[in-house]
């Protein structure tokens, strides 16, 4: 059995988006990164079937060498080994490009990601990616049983949530509650300073050519209703049109 | 430019709404951009008559699904037709079907596929994609150049063309997925009653200020009269007193509802992130200070178990 999870590296949740000194990219000087929270679920289910099948757990990113501290981090949780694609993400299709040319002579049994990143959004590489090694592809899963040589996954889709058993090799977008989020033990701290992390050099270019950002900011009218008037907000809503 | 292919949703025998804006958005750009035939695709039964908002639409077809669509394989029917048909641009609103079907297409065809759209540009080089990043925190504008490309639209993105007017015949055509045996569907749980959230109007979200999940009939009873659809912040799923999938926020659903009630919510970051694109919204918190009233139209500093019967009553009376 071997796992390849994909991590994405975006800035932390709490973060307040600004742009830089040209007014077209977002600012990245200040922010604190984290691994990608869905794609920290992925990595969460895989240690655990890591722990259950004896697997091994290899993490790909697609970035700069500022990632390597969380990379690391990944490798302290329990992954074994990690590979970096040594180039910017741009887009969706470029990231998977990589991915694919990374795992297309590797025989993966299993490809985890998680079911979007939260900078694009875009829940697209994951599908990219099985399409262009003829994996499975189920997204967004929120429940994993690896038994023997199949999966039962539980999925949400369109309608609802479904039920599925899946063959191997597949390609898996998560999302909670696939697993909970793990805490690197102090051992594993350890250990992960002689885990390598492979450097490669990118193979594709981007089809997508960043021209310019801004930032949202969208006004409220910030109007307090008195509590004691409270049922005045139906007519305020009605006359509005909004109910 | 050759053809252009729109996806659409149908709920019910009806196109969905965010599927409308796309087809009036479609012919126009169909007929500013030289495209010489849409091609509708959807997975449903639809009559021409409700389709028949613009003289572009050439034909409708209508995509079976006999099993679970996990695999190319499963799809290359599809993409035959596509090839056949000469289509160079295609335009969905995002969905997780489709988002699975267009993947596989911009896959197999080579054409780059981008996410969330809010707008879409001919420039002299290329086209150019303004698309909500950072889960409507920011934009960024991107350019492809080429003539061949995906765009999955994001639910909230609004139209300024006309509105498309009946016109010319729209044939019917059909054509079916494949099966695989690998794999198995074992069960389906529909979502039953409830208004589906990621498309409501209307949008009633509670919190940790609830306390406990037998608080929930008050918020149940409101959304019921509202006909909205309920939602909750993360540690109300985490601590499984509301389903996973009501959860909104960065790490949940996005919902961009015309009117969002928030109550008993702080209005953390995380989930302002998820429900900042609501048209209005109103917060019922009992903390003057909490953070939420600082992104709301409509405050009331109130304990949500007084204030939320009491609007119920309000409407109610009507
Ligand atoms: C990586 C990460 C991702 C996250 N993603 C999300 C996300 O997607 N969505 C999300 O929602 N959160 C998310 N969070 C959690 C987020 O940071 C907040 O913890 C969460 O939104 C708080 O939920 P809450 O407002 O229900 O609870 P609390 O913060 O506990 O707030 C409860 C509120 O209810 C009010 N209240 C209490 N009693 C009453 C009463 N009787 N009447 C009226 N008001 C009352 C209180 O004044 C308070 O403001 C995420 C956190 C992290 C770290
Ligand atoms: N730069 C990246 N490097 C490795 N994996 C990535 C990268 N960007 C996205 N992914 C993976 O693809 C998933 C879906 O991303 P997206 O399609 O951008 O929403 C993420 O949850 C990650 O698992």
């Amino acid at each position: 059995m071997k796992i390849l999870v994909c991590i994405s590296v975006v800035p932390d949740t709490t973060s307040k988006i600004t742009l830089d000194s040209s007014n077209t990219r977002i600012n990245s000087e200040g922010l604190t990164f984290i691994v990608g929270p869905y794609d920290d679920y992925a990595l969460s289910r895989a240690i655990e079937i890591k722990e259950q099948t004896q697997a091994e757990l290899v993490v790909l990113h697609i970035g700069t060498a500022d990632s390597e501290a969380l990379i690391r981090k990944c490798l302290a949780l329990g992954a074994d080994r990690a590979v970096r694609i040594d180039t910017p993400a741009f887009d969706s299709f470029q990231v998977a490009q990589e991915i694919i040319q990374y795992a297309q002579d590797q025989s993966f049994d299993l490809i985890m990601m998680g079911k979007e990143s939260i900078d694009y959004n875009s829940g697209i590489v994951h599908a990219l990616v099985a399409h262009g090694l003829s994996y499975n592809h189920f997204s967004p899963v929120m429940h994993l049983d690896y038994e023997g040589d199949k999966l039962v996954l539980e999925i949400e889709t369109d309608q609802g949530k479904t039920k599925v058993s899946s063959a191997l090799p597949a390609v898996l977008g998560c999302q909670e509650p696939i697993a909970e989020w793990k805490i690197p033990s102090m051992r594993g701290i350890m250990t992960a300073r002689t885990k390598e992390i492979a450097v490669v050099a990118p193979s594709h270019a981007s089809l997508e050519q960043h021209i310019s950002a801004q930032v949202v900011e969208t006004e409220r009218l910030q109007k307090m209703i008195p509590a004691e008037n409270a049922e005045s907000l139906i007519d305020l809503l009605k006359s509005e049109n909004l109910i | 430019m050759k053809n252009l292919a729109v996806f659409i949703d149908i709920k019910n025998g009806q196109l969905a709404d965010s599927s409308k804006r796309l087809l009036d958005f479609a012919g126009d750009w169909a007929g500013t951009n030289g495209a010489e035939a849409i091609y509708v695709y959807g997975f449903d039964h639809i009559s021409s008559d409700q389709l028949n908002s613009h003289s572009f639409i050439k034909q409708y077809i209508h995509i079976k699904i006999p099993g679970l669509v996990n695999h190319g394989q499963i799809m290359s029917p599809l993409l035959d037709d596509v090839k056949q048909k000469g289509i160079s641009q295609i335009l969905y609103v995002k969905s997780l079907l489709t988002d699975t079907i267009a993947s596989f297409l911009a896959k197999s065809l080579s054409v780059p596929v981008v996410s969330n759209v809010l707008k879409l540009q001919k420039v002299s080089d290329g086209y150019q994609f303004t698309k909500s990043i950072f889960s409507g925190k920011a934009l960024l504008t991107t350019q492809v150049n080429g003539d061949s490309f995906i765009a999955a639209f994001s639910k909230a993105f609004s139209v300024d063309v006309p509105q498309g007017t009946g016109s010319s015949s729209i044939s019917q055509a059909e054509v079916s997925l494949g099966t695989d045996s690998q794999n198995k569907l074992i069960e389906n749980y529909p979502l039953t009653g409830s208004i589906p959230l990621p498309d409501a109007a209307i949008v009633v979200g509670a919190g940790r200020g609830f306390k406990d999940p037998s608080n929930w009939g008050i918020v149940e009873d409101l959304a019921k009269e509202l006909g909205a659809a309920t939602a909750c912040s993360k540690p109300v799923s985490d601590l499984n007193w509301r389903p996973h999938h009501e959860h909104v926020g960065q790490t949940g659903v996005k919902i961009a509802p015309k009117l969002y009630l928030a109550c008993g919510i702080s209005g953390a970051i995380q989930h302002l992130a998820g429900v900042n694109g609501s048209r209005k919204i109103v917060v019922i918190n009992n903390d003057p200070e909490a953070p939420f009233f600082k992104h709301a139209d409509y405050g009331i500093v109130g304990d949500v178990f007084d204030v939320l019967p009491r609007l119920l009553n309000k409407l109610k009376s009507h």
